[in-house]
C-alpha cells in the first residue's frame, strides 16, 4: 500500500506545486494572498470580539495573538476540506485517464494549505515567543501535534474528496456547515470562560469534545499562545482522532475509488 | 495469479455502463432509490481475450460495441462487474486526444506529469525529456501551454511521451490517424523497434489499412461480445461481412 505511494512522489511533488501555482495564477498579489486572508479575518474579528463587543475575549490578554492561532489552524482545516472535495473532479482529464493513486490528488491538496500554514506558523511563532518572553519546551510538542493535524485533516479531504466525486452535493453540503462550524469552535474563545456555560453544563463536552477540530485547536493554542504542554486528554484525542480518519478516511476512498473513471 | 510483463488477459470479463447525462449522482436521488430505471448499455459481455508478450493485436467493430471499453479496463481505469483482467508490467495508455493533460500547462510541463502519473522519478523523467521533445518535433511549441495545440500536435506530444515511457504494453485507441504522414510514419518505425524489444501493442483504429500495417492478429468485438479473433486479413474479412448484414444496437433497460 506504501509501496506505490513512494513510487509516486514526483507526481505528488508536481500536484502541490500546480495546486499553490495555478490557485492565485495571474493575480498581481500572487501567494501573498495566502497570507492576506486569514490576517484580514484576524484583525475583523479582533476588533468585533475583542474591542466592540467585549464578550468572552476580555479577560484574554494579547488577544490578537490568541485569536490568530486558532484561526489559522481552522482556515488550515476549512480551507483544505473546500478544495479537496472538489479535487477530483478539477482533475477529471487525468483521474479518469490514466492509472496512478488516485489518494495522490486529495492529499496534495491539503499538502499544498499545509505549505501557506507553516508559512503562517513561521510568522505567528516568534511574534508568541517575544510576548511570552520565554522559550517554553513545550514548543517542541508542535511538531508533533502539527503531524497529528495533517494526517487528521488528509483523512477528512480523502472523505470529501471521494464522496463529492459520486454525490455533487457534499461540496456546498460542507461550504453551508463550515460558517456555523466556526462559531461553534473555540476559535475567538475559551470554553472554559464562556459566561453561559455555568447554566448549561451539557455545552462543555459538546464544544470541547465532539467537535474534533476542537482538541487541535486546543492543544496547539496550548503550546503556542500559553507556552505548556497541552492535557493529557487533548493530546490522546488528538493522535487517536488522526489515526481514525486517516485509517478510515483511506479505507473509504479505497473502496469507492474503483469506480472513479465512470462517475466522473 | 500473475502474469508476465507484456501479458493481457481477460477471463470472462463483464463490465456494464449506466446511459445517463449527468455522472454525479444526487443526494436525492441515492435517498430515492431512483435509479433503477435508468437503460444500461455492456460493453464487455464475457470477454475472454489472452495476449502474449510482443503480439500485435488490433481490436475492430462498429462505435458501441465495447473496444474502448477494453482498453480501459485492460489500463486497468476501469473495474470489471465480473471477470477477471490482468495486465503484466507497466501499461501505457493512449485513449483520447490530450488525455491526461493539463490544458494550462506547456508541454514541456506536461511531460512532467505524464512521467510522474507513469510513476517515474524526476531523474528518470529528466533523462527521457530530450529525446521525447526532439521525436515529438514540436519545437518552440514545446514551451507553449497544450489548450493552444492543434490535434496534430497534442498527438505527437501524447505519443512521443508514450513511446519513450518504454512500457511493456501500449493501448492506441484511434488518435494516431491524426497526425501527419511524416509523423505516421515515425510513429509506426518506434513501435516496430519497442514491439522487437518485447513490448506489446493493442491498436484500436476503424481504418483497415492502418490496421493491416500494424496488427499480425485482429479481434472483431460486437456488442461487447467477441465475434472473432485470428489473423488480420480473415478478421477485416470477416467484419466487412457482418457489417453489411447490419445488426442493431444492443440497448436495454436494467431489470
Amino acid at each position: 500500500m506504501i509501496c506505490p505511494v513512494l513510487r509516486y512522489r514526483f507526481l505528488f511533488e508536481q500536484l502541490v506545486r500546480r495546486e499553490l501555482r495555478q490557485r492565485y495564477k495571474g493575480s498581481v498579489l500572487g501567494v501573498v494572498w495566502y497570507l492576506v486572508n486569514p490576517l484580514v479575518l484576524m484583525g475583523a474579528y479582533g476588533l468585533m470580539f475583542g474591542v466592540l463587543l467585549k464578550t468572552a475575549g476580555t479577560d484574554i490578554d494579547d488577544y490578537l495573538l490568541f485569536l490568530f492561532i486558532g484561526l489559522i489552524v481552522w482556515v488550515f482545516f476549512s480551507q483544505s476540506l473546500l478544495s479537496a472535495a472538489t479535487s477530483l473532479l478539477d482533475q477529471a482529464s487525468i483521474v479518469g485517464k490514466v492509472r496512478f493513486p488516485r489518494e495522490t490528488v486529495p492529499a496534495s491538496v491539503v499538502t499544498a494549505q499545509l505549505a501557506t500554514f507553516g508559512a503562517l506558523l513561521a510568522l505567528v511563532i516568534p511574534v508568541a515567543v517575544a510576548v511570552r518572553g520565554t522559550l517554553d519546551p513545550a514548543l517542541l510538542l508542535l511538531l508533533p501535534l502539527i503531524a497529528c493535524l495533517f494526517a487528521f485533516v488528509v483523512g477528512a479531504a480523502l472523505v470529501v474528496a471521494i464522496l463529492h466525486a459520486y454525490f455533487r452535493d457534499v461540496q456546498p453540503i460542507l461550504a453551508a456547515a463550515l460558517l456555523p462550524w466556526f462559531f461553534l469552535t473555540p476559535i475567538f474563545f475559551r470554553v472554559d470562560q464562556l459566561p453561559g456555560l455555568a447554566d448549561n453544563r451539557w455545552a462543555e463536552p459538546l464544544l470541547k469534545w465532539v467537535n474534533p477540530i476542537a482538541p487541535f485547536i486546543e492543544g496547539v493554542r496550548s503550546v503556542l499562545y500559553d507556552g505548556r504542554v497541552p492535557d493529557g486528554a487533548v493530546l490522546l484525542y488528538v493522535v487517536v482522532a488522526a489515526a481514525i480518519a486517516l485509517g478510515a478516511g483511506w479505507a473509504l476512498f479505497r473502496r469507492m475509488e474503483r469506480e472513479l473513471a465512470v462517475v466522473l | 495469479m500473475t502474469v508476465a510483463p507484456g501479458e493481457l488477459r481477460l477471463h470472462d470479463a463483464v463490465r456494464t455502463f449506466q446511459l445517463r447525462g449527468d455522472r454525479g449522482r444526487s443526494l436525492k436521488e441515492l435517498v430515492l432509490r431512483r435509479h433503477a430505471d435508468i437503460p444500461t448499455v455492456t460493453a464487455l459481455d464475457h470477454v475472454s481475450v489472452a495476449i502474449d508478450g510482443g503480439e500485435r493485436v488490433g481490436i475492430i467493430g462498429r462505435n458501441g460495441a465495447g473496444k474502448s471499453s477494453t482498453l480501459r479496463v485492460l489500463a486497468g481505469i476501469i473495474p470489471l462487474h465480473s471477470g477477471r483482467a490482468e495486465a503484466g508490467g507497466r501499461v501505457a495508455a493512449l485513449l483520447e486526444l490530450g488525455a491526461g493533460f493539463g490544458r494550462e500547462f506547456s508541454g514541456r510541463e506536461n511531460i512532467a506529469l505524464s512521467g510522474a502519473l507513469y510513476g517515474l522519478s524526476r531523474a528518470e523523467v529528466a533523462s527521457r525529456t530530450d529525446a521525447i521533445v526532439a521525436f515529438s518535433e514540436l519545437g518552440e511549441f514545446i514551451e507553449a501551454p497544450v489548450k493552444a495545440y492543434s490535434a496534430g500536435m497534442l498527438v505527437r506530444l501524447g505519443f512521443s511521451i508514450a513511446a519513450f515511457l518504454e512500457p511493456d504494453v501500449m493501448l492506441i485507441d484511434e488518435v494516431l490517424a491524426v497526425g501527419d504522414a511524416g509523423f505516421q510514419r515515425k510513429c509506426h518505425d518506434r513501435l516496430a523497434e519497442r514491439i522487437a524489444a518485447g513490448m506489446t501493442l493493442v491498436f484500436v483504429s476503424h481504418d483497415a489499412d492502418a490496421i493491416r500495417f500494424a496488427c499480425d492478429r485482429v479481434i472483431v468485438l460486437d456488442a461487447g461480445r467477441v465475434t472473432f479473433d485470428g489473423a488480420t486479413e480473415e478478421a477485416l474479412a470477416f467484419y466487412n461481412t457482418s457489417f453489411e448484414q447490419g445488426r442493431p444496437w444492443t440497448v436495454r433497460a436494467a431489470s
